[in-house]
């Protein structure tokens, strides 16, 4: 108690270096709050993108779908397989995959076919809402489609002109139809963005010659708090038969990505906060060293060499606390208000630019989260604690003697 | 009855390395303080008189000998416990003062107290009855740079003798004061010897503090020169 109340007097001594240092710390966190967030943000856009738009969180296929996507390889059955999966607390929507050619006037391009469940994909996937141009699919629309953005540029669609899909059945026959263009989606994937041809589930086993079966089920945990892993074994223990992938497995890339972003945020904190180790190590240096026949005279008068440690991380760490408050108060509005106004980088980002095949939102949203506020604080006390041992254990080293008549 | 001198020191030898030039700043010097002692170390500079006192201090430690205080062998005790002795059985005045600046004339005289954690409303009122004697309970809530040298002094005083020590040591504690305030502190010091039994062990080569001394213990060179016990 004594300690802090020393602590808390020196504070305010030497004001103006004081102040400096306070304000240099908590400039630092307020920046790499905001930056957090924003990274946040970012990452909370791409993996909308990726796992709310096209992947899901978990997909099952039939064993050695994904290596050799077969238009026969279906699971079967795919109506009492979803029961299951509903009765122990997922939500899943089955999906259909062909290949074929969709052309549109003197354009053509490979598409891949999507045929999707409307009532089910929604509740797995927030497609419906991704709309650039036009309407998402509806189940009275018999021929009514949705393609990815670049593909309609390819083919030189807009909304209500038609367009003829061509590719084998499963019967063996060609397949063709003749399909009218209801919307058109926002960026969401490279593999989306340039050949993603949506039609309603009945649309697709109609001119795809298949009756039953799916080829993918994507699924969703109810709870977004269960452990990704831990939900991923679930399924797999309750899907022997199938093989069973969470996204991060669907997109090794993607996740590794993610992976890399934590430590982004740490070497930008390090490097950040390393500026602000140097100030704050010059700045307590400082101080120790003007009151070095102060600290001779307390340790005369008996203050222990470890109580005088004490004090000055005390010092310090009362600093640091200041600088955090200052942080928050600067750092958390400002992401607070970015997260309802975002950036709009459009004017240097291209409107299709994808990492790792997932689309980049041009425009930035801050996410605050636990981690983009905590980890900067955690951060700035461990990198002052480090600054100020130097100092505190030279303090705590002086011989009284020697401190007093220091000059 | 214990006749165990309060401070002894057995030839006692300080010896100071200065670059390449060893400087004997004491040699095989010997004392016996009792308790209740009002004594001087005097001598002119470089006589060895703050040295001497800062090993009775245990703030510095001899080359050579045994400085033993209240029996105990100052060289057998380690960093901490000689913190611990310092703040629980010495009463340090400098010629400086040296107040904590951030600190006001009553926390000032609280800060071995705390350290010793007394309790807060004991060691208030511990050390507004020592500020009283030293006649600076009025300005206890004065910080060091709005005090005189002469109150500043006072606070020191108070500072020491607060937590009861077994001794105070004070190094030349009317060098930086006027010789009326002087006088006002010795009278304080001499009357607190007199009445509470404390003991003072002064350095000095101010002819008015000798003059109150009833030990005179002469230094030259590090030696001791000459020991006068008055009446």
């Amino acid at each position: 108690m004594q300690i802090f109340c020393f602590a808390l007097r020196n504070f305010n001594r030497a004001r103006t270096r004081t102040w400096i240092t306070v304000g240099a710390m908590a400039f630092a966190c307020a920046i790499m709050i905001f930056y957090a967030s924003l990274l946040e943000g970012w990452l909370a856009g791409m993996e909308k993108n990726a796992v709310g738009m096209d992947l899901g969180e978990f997909q099952v296929h039939v064993h050695g779908f994904r290596v050799d996507p077969d238009l026969y390889k279906v699971i079967v059955g795919q109506e009492a397989l979803l029961a299951r999966l509903q009765e122990k607390g997922f939500v899943a929507a089955p999906r259909l995959y062909a290949t074929g050619l969709a052309a549109a006037g003197n354009a053509s391009s490979g598409v891949e076919l999507r045929g999707v469940d409307l009532a089910r994909e929604q509740l797995v996937t927030a497609l419906n809402q991704h709309v650039w141009q036009g309407q998402w699919l509806d189940g009275q629309d018999r021929t009514g489609v949705v393609v990815g953005r670049k593909l309609s540029r390819i083919l030189g669609l807009r909304v209500g002109d038609e367009v003829v899909v061509v590719a084998q059945a499963a019967d063996g026959s060609t397949a063709n139809e003749l399909f009218r263009l209801r919307g058109i989606l926002q960026s969401v994937s490279q593999g989306v963005d340039r050949s993603g041809f949506f039609m309603t589930e009945a649309a697709f086993r109609r001119l795809m010659m298949v009756p039953q079966g799916a080829h993918a089920i994507v699924v969703k945990r109810q709870q977004s708090t269960e452990n990704l892993n831990t939900a991923t074994n679930r399924l797999a223990q309750l899907l022997p038969e199938y093989e069973v992938r969470n996204w991060r497995q669907l997109q090794p890339v993607l996740a590794r990505l993610f992976n890399m972003s934590d430590v982004s945020l740490v070497i930008m904190l390090l490097i950040t906060y390393a500026a602000v180790g140097i100030l704050t190590l010059n700045a307590l240096l400082m101080s120790v060293f003007e009151r070095i026949p102060e600290f001779g005279v307390m340790k005369a008068l008996g203050f222990s060499p470890w109580g005088l440690f004490a004090m000055i991380v005390v010092e310090s760490m009362l600093q640091v606390t200041v600088a955090v408050f200052l942080a928050l108060a600067a750092g958390l509005p400002l992401s607070l208000y970015f997260s309802r106004h975002p950036i709009d980088f459009s004017g240097f980002v291209q409107s299709s630019s994808t990492i790792a095949g997932i689309a980049v939102d041009a425009r930035w949203y801050c996410v605050v989260t636990v981690n983009s506020v905590v980890l900067p604080i955690l951060f700035l006390y461990l990198v002052a604690g480090l600054a100020i041992l130097y100092p505190a254990l030279k303090a705590a080293m002086l011989k009284p003697l020697a401190a007093i008549s220091h000059r | 009855m214990n006749n165990t001198p309060l401070v002894q020191l057995e030839n006692v030898s300080r010896i100071y390395q200065q670059g390449k030039v060893r400087v004997r700043a004491v040699t095989d010097f010997s004392l016996n303080v009792q308790a209740g002692e009002f004594s001087v170390l005097c001598g002119p500079s470089g006589s060895g008189k703050t040295t001497i006192l800062n090993m009775i201090g245990a703030l510095d430690a001899p080359s050579l000998g045994t400085v033993r205080l209240e029996g105990r062998d100052l060289a057998e005790l380690g960093r901490s416990d000689l913190a611990r002795l310092r703040r629980d059985r010495i009463g340090f005045v400098f010629q400086a003062y040296n107040l904590n600046p951030v600190l006001t004339a009553c926390e000032n005289a609280e800060f071995v107290l705390a350290l010793q954690n007394i309790p807060k409303a004991q060691r208030r009122q511990r050390v507004m009855e020592v500020l009283a004697e030293v006649g600076m309970a009025e300005l206890a809530q004065r910080r060091p740079d709005e005090l005189s040298g002469g109150q500043q002094q006072r606070v020191a005083i108070a500072r020491a003798i607060v937590s009861h020590p077994a001794i105070v040591l004070a190094d030349e504690p009317t060098a930086n004061v006027d010789s009326a305030t002087a006088d006002a502190i010795l009278d304080l010091m001499a009357r607190l010897n007199r009445e509470q039994g404390i003991t003072f062990l002064f350095s000095t080569h101010d002819q008015q503090v000798m003059d109150r001394a009833r030990r005179l213990i002469h230094l030259r060179d590090g030696r001791l020169e000459h020991d006068e016990v008055r009446g």
